[in-house]
């Protein structure tokens, strides 16, 4: 999908858009794109995981390193699309894939990826896309197929720049897919994942963490239908927003008739750290069976005044004792962040993005 | 030496000190007793640098150093530091995280090197032992499912880690059994120092029984009423504090 593909549906989707006014983010060239980069350019390849490069969207394979990974595991080009397919019981979980992104030019005017990946019945793969900061806006379409029992463990890191995300992915009986997502500086982002579980008791697991200030405006639209029974889905999504910035977290839930004993969670908490910063959080159920176990939350708030005054009577000045609970925040989520050698690498970008 | 002033402070326009006089010299452990809604935690928070108090008249003075118009950091760096009656849960923030972070903050407004790693890893497991609390307490969330014990022992501990000469003890005593209460007064007996000044505020006589004060006074109605040795303290235990309870001049 282009980027005037993307504008196209944000005026024809209004209501899915309504927080997102496209169009006129693009238009506004208000955000500063960070000038540090975070992981420089293989440093991330300290572990056995294959590190895929992209440079202004066009794959380079004499500049990746694939491991144990099959050299011919990414087939296609930019202009017809990127296949990534997992035959039947095919594993790839002790190698990570790293999708890696850079730009070197300022002179295209966006970058347009589209991917499709199919994993094979019992197939396993953990997938990092890794988009590094640009000026250029990078729209993603991606399909996802999972076969009966597959698993994706699925990670994203956007830097900073335009980004345009849609992950659709389907999945089949008894898979698993998981999403953990940082959003760092986005001008404008959005993360957009629809996730339908056809299948019985699949389960799936979607998780983010925005990180925005200045006029940084960053969406999240993560919806999830049950369309069998027995499946399990989980959202949960933290933000923390400076200065004038404006996160949007809409979470959907959708449960079809017959779709019964479905267990599913949402959860978004924002923590504003200006007066000026807004998020809008819209979650969103829409329940057709009666057997079902359904529930969500939200919070947004500023630092707890008790908090910082401990802190503060502890030594740490106001800065230092803000960082410490904005940290407190976020490394809640990636306690539980799977596989371990991610903790570090969503670690130094959120690291990266205090320093800036 | 710690001396108060006519210390006037309010909050949200209410007048709940007015006119406090006290001094405390350096080496005394001196107890303040009151009945609930005296403005003995407002006294701790106002001594610390807590927002939302306004002071409308009186001085504290510490070591000749007025403390008021210091934030919260730069009175800890004077060596205040308050033993808080709630202690705050900070969720994702490990024990062992915020200690560090304190520390290396007083010690690098006090001019002093920061500690490193393993320094600091030493010294927090000795401290930590010494207080009973186990090396899974440091590494757990500060105070995040800490029984009321635990949360008072963390505070002893980060006093005893963070050294400081000015000790505000705010009801340090409530909520704890027996046996806590005697690890938390060797604690602070451990600390008792010529050179170490302790405010020891509380509602009950216990506490002052296993740590014994230089001095006890009692506050009520916003002034300190009476002052006297430690057997005030038991005095109060029998008679309660029903003789401050008028608003008398």
């Amino acid at each position: 999908m282009t980027l005037a593909a993307f504008i196209e549906r944000s005026k024809r989707e209004k209501e899915g858009w309504r927080y997102t006014d496209l169009e006129a983010l693009l238009a506004s060239k208000k955000t500063v794109i960070p000038a540090k980069a975070g992981i420089p350019l293989g440093s991330a390849a300290e572990n056995s995981s294959a590190r895929l490069l992209f440079k202004n969207g066009v794959f380079q394979p004499k500049l990746s390193t694939f491991g144990s990974v099959p050299s011919c595991i990414l087939m296609g080009d930019l202009a017809s699309g990127y296949s990534l397919t997992l035959g039947e019981k095919t594993c790839l979980v002790s190698q990570p894939i790293e999708l890696v992104f850079e730009t070197d030019q300022e002179s295209s005017e966006e970058i347009p990826l589209k991917f499709s990946i199919d994993i094979g019945d019992n197939g396993r793969l953990t997938l990092l896309e890794n988009y590094r900061p640009t000026p250029i806006p990078v729209t993603v379409d991606m399909d996802v197929t999972l076969r009966p029992r597959a698993k994706l463990v699925h990670g994203k890191i956007a830097a900073g720049g335009p980004h345009l995300a849609l992950h659709k992915v389907r999945a089949q009986t008894g898979c698993y897919y998981s999403n953990f997502s940082l959003l760092r500086g986005s001008a404008p982002a959005r993360h957009e994942l629809d996730v339908a579980l056809e299948g019985e008791e699949s389960q799936t697991s979607l998780n983010g963490i925005m990180l925005l200030r200045g006029h940084d405006h960053a969406d999240i639209t993560a919806r999830v239908a049950h369309k069998a029974p027995r499946c399990t889905s989980r959202q949960n999504y933290r933000s923390v927003l400076d200065d004038a910035s404006r996160g949007v977290f809409q979470g959907k839930i959708a449960v079809s008739p017959g779709a019964q004993k479905t267990d599913s969670y949402q959860l978004s908490r924002a923590l504003l750290l200006s007066d000026k910063a807004e998020m809008d959080a819209k979650p969103e159920l829409e329940i057709y069976a009666d057997d079902v176990k359904c529930s969500h939350g939200s919070s947004i708030g500023d630092l707890d005044e008790n908090a910082m005054f401990y802190l503060r009577s502890r030594g740490l000045n106001e800065k230092e004792a803000q960082a410490v609970l904005v940290e407190g925040f976020i490394s809640e989520m990636l306690d539980a962040l799977q596989p371990n050698e991610w903790r570090e690498i969503f670690r130094r970008e959120i690291e990266a993005w205090h320093d800036l | 030496m710690l001396e108060i002033h006519n210390l006037h402070a309010s909050i949200a326009g209410k007048e709940i000190l007015k006119g406090i006089d006290l001094t405390v010299p350096a080496g005394q452990v001196h107890a303040i007793m009151g009945p609930n809604g005296s403005g003995k935690s407002t006294l701790s928070y106002v001594l610390s640098g807590r927002e939302g108090y306004t002071v409308t008249e009186g001085s504290i003075e510490w070591n000749g150093e007025e403390l008021l118009g210091m934030s919260p950091e730069q009175r800890a760096a004077a060596g205040v530091f308050l033993a808080m009656q709630y202690p705050v849960e900070i969720p994702g923030v490990s024990n062992m995280t915020f200690l560090k972070a304190s520390l290396n903050a007083v010690r690098k407004a006090r001019g002093e090197s920061e500690l490193d790693a393993m320094q600091m890893l030493k010294l927090l497991r000795a401290k930590a032992k010494a207080i009973g609390l186990s090396e899974d307490m440091l590494k757990r969330a500060v105070n995040v499912g800490f029984s009321g014990g635990e949360k008072k022992r963390n505070e002893i501990l980060q006093m005893a880690v963070l050294e400081p000469t000015l000790c505000i003890l705010d009801e340090t005593d409530s909520g704890l059994d027996i046996d806590a209460l005697k690890i938390i007064a060797d604690g602070v007996n451990a600390m008792r120092s010529p050179k170490r000044t302790m405010l020891i505020i509380t509602h009950y006589q216990r506490l002052l029984d296993y740590i014994a004060p230089d001095a006890v006074h009692v506050l009520a109605y916003g002034k300190i009423r009476k002052s006297g040795g430690p057997e005030l303290a038991k005095e109060l235990e029998q008679k309660g504090y029903i003789e401050f309870s008028g608003e008398a001049a």
